[in-house]
Order: C-alpha cells, then structure tokens, then sequence
C-alpha cells in the first residue's frame, strides 16, 4: 500500500506545465543561469551579424589594426574591447559569427544525428528481431572507434569524393554529416529501449485493435512517448557536437577560415600563442568552454528532471 | 473483560508533500484481545496498510507517524528506540507481507534465513536452531524438510514462498502477527491453502493476528473481529457475524453489496456506491464518506461523527443503520 | 459456421517458443515451448456474453490476443461471421490496467475520436465532438472531461475511458480481458452494472475473460472454465454452478471464500498449479484431481457434449451437483 501513497502525483497536464516549469526553475537557479547565459549567447551570435560588417569579408579587415590587445592592456583601444586578429579583425564581433557558426553546426548535426539514430532505434525497438539485431551490432561496431575519429574518417572520405575545391557550404554539410552519423548510437539506443516498453503497452493494443497501421501507431502513440529522454541527450550532445566541430576545424579539416567557426578562431589564435598575442585564442575559447558548460549544465538538469526513476523524489 | 494485547488509540500518520502536510490516517483506535484475529478491511487508499505499517515501524518517507499511543501487551511501542523496535520487530511481532518475494532475501537459502530469525530471537543457536528450522519447514507443509533448507526462494513456486513467510513470521513465537494481503498474490486454489495453513497454525499457538484485506470473502472466513477503513478513518468495528449479516456503517453494507458472490439468489444485479473514496488530502469536511452516502444529513457535512460503541459494534456515524436491515 | 455463431475457434492452439541460442538454431533442434492454448474448440453466437475463467497460466489472456487479431494462432482456426459485403465485424477491446491502456500523451477527445476517425463514423470536426460528449455521458463522465488528459482520472473513471473507446468504435464484437481487475470492490460494482447496461441496451456480442468465477457469473450468459492452456469444461452459467460436469470447477467454485460467516470451512484444491510449461500428461488435472485414477495419468480424456449445450473433458460423468460430494482434501498438506 505504501506504493500507493508513494506513487508520483498525477503528472501535470497541459494547463499546468507552464506552473510546473516556473517551480521547477525556481528549485534550480543554476540550470536556469545557464539557460540565461544560453540565451545570451544566442542572442548575441544571431543580432551581431545583422547590425555589423563581416570582418571575414575584404571590407571587413584593416591590416593597420592588427594585434592591437585587449582595451584594458597598454596600446588597446575602446574601439576593439577584446582586441584584434592579425588580419585587423574585431574580436568580439569576429567571435559572434564564430558562435554563429558554431551552433548552426551544433545544431544541424544533432537533427542529423537525432534523425539517423533516431529513425534507426524506432524500426529496431518496433520490428525487433533480425533487424534489430542488425542495427544493434552495427551500433556496437561503431562504438568500437572514438566519435571523433569517426568524424575525420567521414570527412576525409567525403573530400576524397567531393575533391578537394569546395564552398563553404559544402564544407558545412561535410562537417554536419560526419558530426550527425558518429553521433547517432546513442539517440538509437536510447530510442530503442523506449520503444521496445512503449509497443508492448496496452494502448499500443487498443489502437492496433482499432485498426491502425504500424506507421500511423508509430508516429501517432509511440514517438510521443518516446521524446523526452532523447531531447535531453539532444541537449547534451549539443555540447559534444560543438566541442567535436571545434576540435576538426582546430585540426584545419572543417570550416574554412572564409566561414569561421569558433574552433578556426581558436586555430588561428594559436598561432600567435608563442609570439604573446594570447587574447586572439583565449577569447573564442573562453566562451567555446562557457557555451558547452552551459549546455551540459542544463542538459544534465533536464535528465534529472525527466527521468522518471528520479520522479517523486523531490 | 480482558486486557487487550494491542491497544493502539488515536493513532495518526501524516505525509509530507511539497504543497503541504496531508493526513493519510486520522486518529485510528482499535484494539487486538489475546487469541483473536482482527480483520482489517478496506480499498485502496483507505490505509489499511498504512495502520499495519505504523504498528511495526516500518513507514517509508514521507510518511509519518504524528500522534496516537501503540501499547502491546501494556508496554508502548510508539516511543520505542529505533534499536528496541528492531528486536520487536519479528520477535514480538511478525509480519507476512503481499509479495513473497520481496520479504524473502533471494541469495540466502530458506533454511539460513529460518536459523537467522531463530538465533536473533530466541537467544539459540547451531544444531538446536537448525532443527527448529526443520520443524518449521514441515509445519508449513513443504515436503522434504531437508531438501528444502538448501534451496533460494526463487526455487520455490509462490504459494510455497508465501509458506515459508509464514513460518519466518511465526518461528520466533510471535506475540501478534501482522498479515499485510496475505494471499492478494495468489491464485485462488493456492489462496484456500494459504489460509487454511494460517488458521491451523493460529488455532496451535494462540497468537494474535492483524489481518490486512480487501477482500471481504477472506475476512468472512479468517476473522473474530473487523475493523472497516475509509480514507484513513475507522468507519466501523464489529464481529464479524455481526458486520456482514447486521452492518451499522452505510459503508460497510455498501462494499458488502458490492461484492459480487457466486450463489446470489435472483437479482444479480450489484448494488453500487457512487462515486470513489477521497484521495490522500481531498477528504470532504464532516464525514469522509458523506459525498456518497444515501443517508446523508446535515450534521454528515459539518463535523467528523467520532468513533462510538453500541452493544457488540463501534462505528463513526451521526445515521447507523438499524440492527434488522441486513 | 451455423447461422447464428458469431466466432468459431476451431482447435485454436498457441505455442511460445523458448528463445533459441544461435549454435541450437544451427543444429536446427526443435525448441519445444510453452502451449499457451492448447485444442480450444469455442463458438460465441450472436449477441451472446462468453466468459473464460481460470487461474494464471491457464491461456485465457493469451485467448484473448488470439481473437483479437493481436497474435496469430500457431494452429487452429479463428473465423467470425462476415456480413454481406464479405467485411470481417469490428472489433475493440477493454483491458485489464486502466494505466497502460490509455496513452497518457493524448486527451481524453482524441483518444475518444480514434476509433470513429479510423472507422469514419463521423465526418467533421463538430460532429466526432458531439460523439465524443455523448459516449462520455453514456458512460458516466462529463463532456467537460475530454479536454483533460488520463493522469487527472482515477483507475475507476480511466476504465470508464476505455469503455468510451470501445464504444466509439461501434463494435459488433467486444472483448474483455480482466476488465474490473485491478479495480476497488465499489468501483468494479459500478464498471460491472455499466457493462451489463450497455450488454443490454446496445446487443454487444461479447468475450468476458476474469480470474473471478461470481464476475463472469453476473456478466456472462455461458461460461468456459480453462486449466493449463485448455478449456475443460463449458457450459450456460446457471448449468455450470449448479451442475458442473468437471473436477476443476466444481473445486474453483468452492475455493474462492464467500461471505457466508456461518459457515467458514475453506476449500483448497490439493497441489499446487503445475508449471504450465510441462503439463502433466493424460488429464492435465489429474495431479490434483480427488476422482482421479491410472486412466487420468495415461490417457487424454475425450471432449464429451452434454444435453444442456455443454461441454466437458472428464474421463467420468460425475455428479458434482453438491460440493459435499468432493473428499475433503483440505487435510492434503503437500505443496
């Protein structure tokens, strides 16, 4: 009977969920920082390029404005706050299209990633045996080889086919796929195992009995139900796909310097690391390290929050 | 008359929740005499278990137990140490829970788990426990003794598992034994044997039982006395040829006539309550069951009918039935 | 077929395989499994209530997968009447968990509107919501419900739900797998007089499958009683209780306690169900049967017709009309 008494509150519905997400922020001020900061972030990296020159373009640079340093140091000037690349160009503006940059890629290749795994984990979850089997082993092979080196791998390929000469939507793309597919066993797993309790319940049945086809349950009962833990993983990979896009153009093998991402940023600052110019690095890592953390933080709320073992606990 | 061997007066368990304190049992008295079995009966939610589970100590977070006396056999338990109760605990008390599985530990042989209890309570040990042990297993009618005493819980179907909860409560000598839905687990040909073993064994050792139900049927056959729950509440005590044949409750008759029975004569229509019991928190002032009673008054709706005795029965109603309405 | 049947099971068996390791698949050995249902023969008629009784593991669930299209039978046949266009009847289904039934994603009007937009019974968003109030009505709750979503409902009022679904569906067959079951005593009284309501008003035809002999008493007009995947006896429910033809029902019947407080004798069936994997051989009753002899052990006992429209798998015609007949076997203190 203590099961009874025990069991987690009816959970809220529609008209209340507003309520539930106020408290709920109000119970975690630091996940709700970080969703400020996110915000922030965004705001930032999307207004910025509407209201100034791209420094990436000709018009955008002045070579006499090289490697000035931050405003505060001695020779900074107010004009350029966080100071300037070799190629004169503004910092903190450069760093916006950066970012810009950044989380389109981020963003592109979760929804890749999310769709591959996640179309893959819902026919192994529903149709089961050897397809499922199938897919599951693939997902073990892949697991055998670290995401990133994955990532080169696909890219590498990719330039093979492509040749060498490419746009930078082009290189996008690349980067976006290569990102997606190595990311795609988790939200496959994850779905999975979702789908595989889902299908067997009994308004499963009822629609089936009804005379519903497999796809319309899939994508009418199932997938609705299946959402949630897959969003928060989304959430957190976020993170890794940014930090994993950072580190290929870090390697010089994703976004060319034309298009810079934060991970270029960072690339061409390193450069001049030795030579004293730190802030033209720093900066773009600073705020690469700031967004990710961010992500998890809120990532990692968001698992707490929708994991129903943890539900009632509060 | 006689002293009672459970005596347990006003007995209050409060759950803690974000939006507030709510009340899952509101001032519970009932008494067990030396010998009986008390029935405790009521739907889910009434607290039946909770009452069973306060007794022994054993609420789980956020419930709590905020007032009220448990006095067995003139000493009160209710202001026992954690470490004094834990040695009342399936010494003086013994408990047989719903699922046999979860009070059985599933990587300790049967036999070892018998021997422990033993040990713990009755300050023996070796051989001597080990044969008690073996008694034990052959009272509750499990053939081969000593094949038994080797084998892990899950080697056993669910009616032998829930024969040897039973003797894990009964083998330190119980004073009082709590039965929480002994046999609600079971299939019905298993459950007849379940409660034949139990009422053999209480007829042998004169213990004491609280018999935790929802099922009316096994209350009819099992129980001396009944207790009658709704929504955290005693709604009635009466023997129990009484409760079924002359209830004072409107509850009370209202779940007897609900309950479908295979020999009914003629209508077989059940008669229904309206409605379903309050949930934790929601009881309607007055009467908990005021919203659903046909006998309903003003003074239902104002104030809470306290627990009064009349003849044989107490009950906690402004309106009781007559004693000839059956 | 005869004119009036509605479903026919025509030595219906369902057998779950064991899951092979891949050397056995290799070496191609047979499996083996458990038989769920075994050789059920059954006919419902039209507008008739068919209950299944039986303890766990006797297939009554599985049955009702079976017929309900959600499993297909390993052999035998499952046939119902055509109409006159050569459409098989629609078919809906109440289940036992009230919780797991509905998908707690949806409100109580798409869940509601599902069968009628999949069926087209209605055409138009204002006339499926005037459906919808309506069978909300029919079964006890508000129109104002269906804005809501199943979390906010009791176990009680989301079997009522159910029922609304079912409904929607205009169903010629409906099918009930425990459907009172996780239910409070009061609450199933008021799903079970609903049912019976709707049984008469709207001349469902109907299979009831319960573990609760007086249940399908109240709700069914014949009764089918099922041990280790097989139906042993059947029979209209009046004739059944008052003359069971097989061992098993005549002990089922008594076994469950009553409310009787004069008489508080208990009746256990000796031994305990057999694993349903390996059921006994011959009779698959005999290891607890009180009449049973060396043919029961041996020899499958021949289906047997009896002048009251019953059936019955006994190898004796007994008399089990009084339950003083049946030896006590409450002293068999084996498990």
């Amino acid at each position: 009977m203590t099961t009874v008494v025990n069991a987690p509150s009816a959970p809220a519905a529609r008209r209340s969920r507003f309520a539930n997400l106020r408290r709920a922020m109000l119970k975690a001020p630091g996940a709700t920082l970080c969703a400020v900061i996110i915000l922030a972030m965004f705001l930032y990296a999307f207004i910025t390029p509407l209201v100034s020159q791209n420094p990436f373009e000709f018009a955008g640079m002045s070579v006499l404005d090289s490697f000035i340093p931050p405003m505060w140091m001695t020779d900074g000037v107010p004009d350029f706050p966080l100071g300037t690349d070799d190629q004169g160009r503004n910092l903190l503006t450069a760093m916006a299209y950066g970012m810009r940059t950044s989380i389109i890629v981020g963003f592109l290749s979760v929804i890749i990633g999310l769709l591959l795994g996640g179309s893959l984990g819902l026919v192994a979850g529903f149709v089961g045996g050897r397809v499922d089997a199938f897919i599951m082993r693939l997902a073990d092979v892949q697991l055998a080889y670290p995401a990133l080196l994955l990532a080169m791998i696909i890219d590498g390929a990719a330039r093979a086919a492509l040749g060498a000469e490419r746009s930078v939507a082009t290189a996008i793309t690349i980067v976006v796929l290569s990102i997606g597919i190595a990311f795609w066993v988790q939200y496959a797993r994850t779905i999975r195992s979702s789908v595989m309790i889902e299908r067997d319940q009994d308004y499963v049945s009822a629609a089936r009995i009804t005379g519903r086809g497999n796809l319309s349950i899939i994508v009418l009962h199932i997938l609705p139900n299946v959402m949630a833990p897959v969003l928060v993983i989304a959430t957190i990979n976020l993170g890794i796909a940014i930090i994993t896009e950072a580190t290929l153009s870090f390697l010089g093998i994703g976004i060319p310097v034309t298009s810079p991402s934060l991970g270029t940023l960072i690339r061409n600052g390193n450069n001049f690391l030795q030579s004293g110019e730190w802030w033209i690095s720093v900066w773009p890592c600073l705020v690469l390290v700031l967004f990710v953390v961010s992500v998890n933080i809120l990532g990692d709320h968001l698992r707490d929050v929708y994991n129903p073992r943890l539900k009632g606990r509060s | 008359m006689t002293t009672p061997l459970l005596d347990v007066r006003d007995l209050t368990v409060t759950i803690n929740r974000d939006a507030g304190v709510v009340t899952a049992l509101d001032k519970v008295s009932f008494f067990v005499n030396p010998g009986e079995v008390l029935g405790i009966v009521g739907e889910s939610g009434a607290g039946k278990s909770i009452t069973g589970a306060a007794i022994i100590d054993l609420l789980v977070a956020p419930l709590k137990r905020t007032g009220g006396t448990i006095t067995l056999a003139g000493e009160r338990l209710d202001t026992l140490s954690p470490k004094a109760m834990r040695a009342v605990r399936g010494g003086r008390i013994g408990f047989i829970f719903q699922d046999p599985m979860t009070s059985l530990n599933p990587v300790i042989t049967i036999g070892r788990q018998l021997c422990d209890t033993i040990e713990a309570h009755l300050k023996t040990g070796g051989d001597k426990a080990k044969k008690m042990a073996l008694e034990w297993i052959e009272r509750v009618g499990l053939p081969n003794p000593d094949v038994q005493f080797k084998r892990y819980p899950h080697q056993l179907s669910g009616g032998m598992r829930q024969r040897i909860v039973i003797a894990l409560a009964l083998c330190a000598n119980p004073a009082l034994v709590i039965a929480d839905e002994p046999t609600t687990a079971l299939d019905v040909s298993v459950q007849a044997h379940i409660l034949q073993l139990m009422r053999d064994l209480h007829r042998e050792s004169k213990t004491s039982m609280m018999l935790i139900t929802h099922d009316l049927g096994v209350i009819a056959k099992m129980a001396d006395r009944v207790a009658v729950l709704y929504a955290g509440r005693v709604a009635e005590i009466s023997p129990v040829g009484e409760l079924f044949n002359a209830p004072r409750h409107p509850y009370t008759r209202g779940l007897i006539r609900a309950t479908p029975m295979p020999f009914a004569n003629g209508e077989v229509r059940l008669d229904q309550i309206p409605g379903a019991m309050p949930g934790l928190g929601k009881t309607p002032p007055g009467c908990a069951f005021n919203p659903r009673c046909f006998k309903v008054e003003g003074d239902c709706r104002a104030a809470v009918p306290p627990l009064t005795s009349r003849e044989s029965s107490a009950f906690s109603c402004f309106h009781p039935l007559e004693k000839e309405i059956a | 077929m005869s004119a009036g049947d509605f479903l026919t099971l025509d030595h219906v068996s369902k057998v779950y395989r064991r899951n092979q390791g891949f050397l056995e698949r290799l070496k191609k050995t047979d499996a083996g499994g458990t038989r769920a249902v075994s050789d059920v023969s059954l006919t419902v008629r039209h507008g008739e209530t068919v209950g299944l009784v039986g303890e766990s593991g006797c297939g009554k669930s599985t049955l009702a997968r079976l017929v309900s299209g959600l499993m297909a039978p390993t052999s035998g046949e499952i046939s119902f009447r055509k109409d006159a266009a050569g459409k098989a009847p629609r078919l809906q289904m109440i289940f036992q968990d009230p919780y797991s039934s509905l998908n707690g994603r949806w409100t109580i009007e798409d869940i509601i509107a599902e069968p009628i937009k999949v069926h087209r019974l209605r055409q138009g968003k204002a006339a499926i919501r005037a459906r919808v109030d309506e069978l909300l009505v029919q079964v006890g709750l508000s129109p104002a419900d269906a804005e809501k979503y199943p979390q906010e409902f009791s176990g009680g009022q989301r079997q009522r739900i159910c029922i609304a679904r079912a409904l929607a569906g205009e169903p010629e067959f409906l099918i009930l797998d425990e459907p009172t079951s996780a239910l409070d005593v009061s609450v199933q009284a008021q799903i079970l007089n609903l049912l019976r309501d709707l049984q008469k008003n709207l001349h469902l035809t109907s299979l009831f499958i319960t573990h609760n002999l007086s249940v399908v008493r109240i709700m069914a007009d014949r009764i089918g009683v099922m041990y280790l995947g097989e139906l042993v006896e059947e029979a209209p429910s009046e004739e059944l209780f008052r003359r069971p033809r097989h061992p098993y029902t005549r002990l089922l019947i008594d076994a469950a306690p009553d409310m009787d407080t004069s008489d508080r004798s208990l009746h256990p069936i000796a031994g305990e169900l057999p694993n349903p994997a390996f059921p006994p051989s011959g009779c698959r009753f005999h290891t607890r049967c009180p009449f049973a002899k060396d043919i029961c052990r041996n020899t499958v006992p021949p289906q047997k017709t009896t002048e009251a429209d019953g059936l019955y798998r006994c190898h004796f015609d007994l008399d089990l009309s009084n339950a003083s007949i049946v030896p006590p076997s409450a002293n068999v203190k084996t498990a």
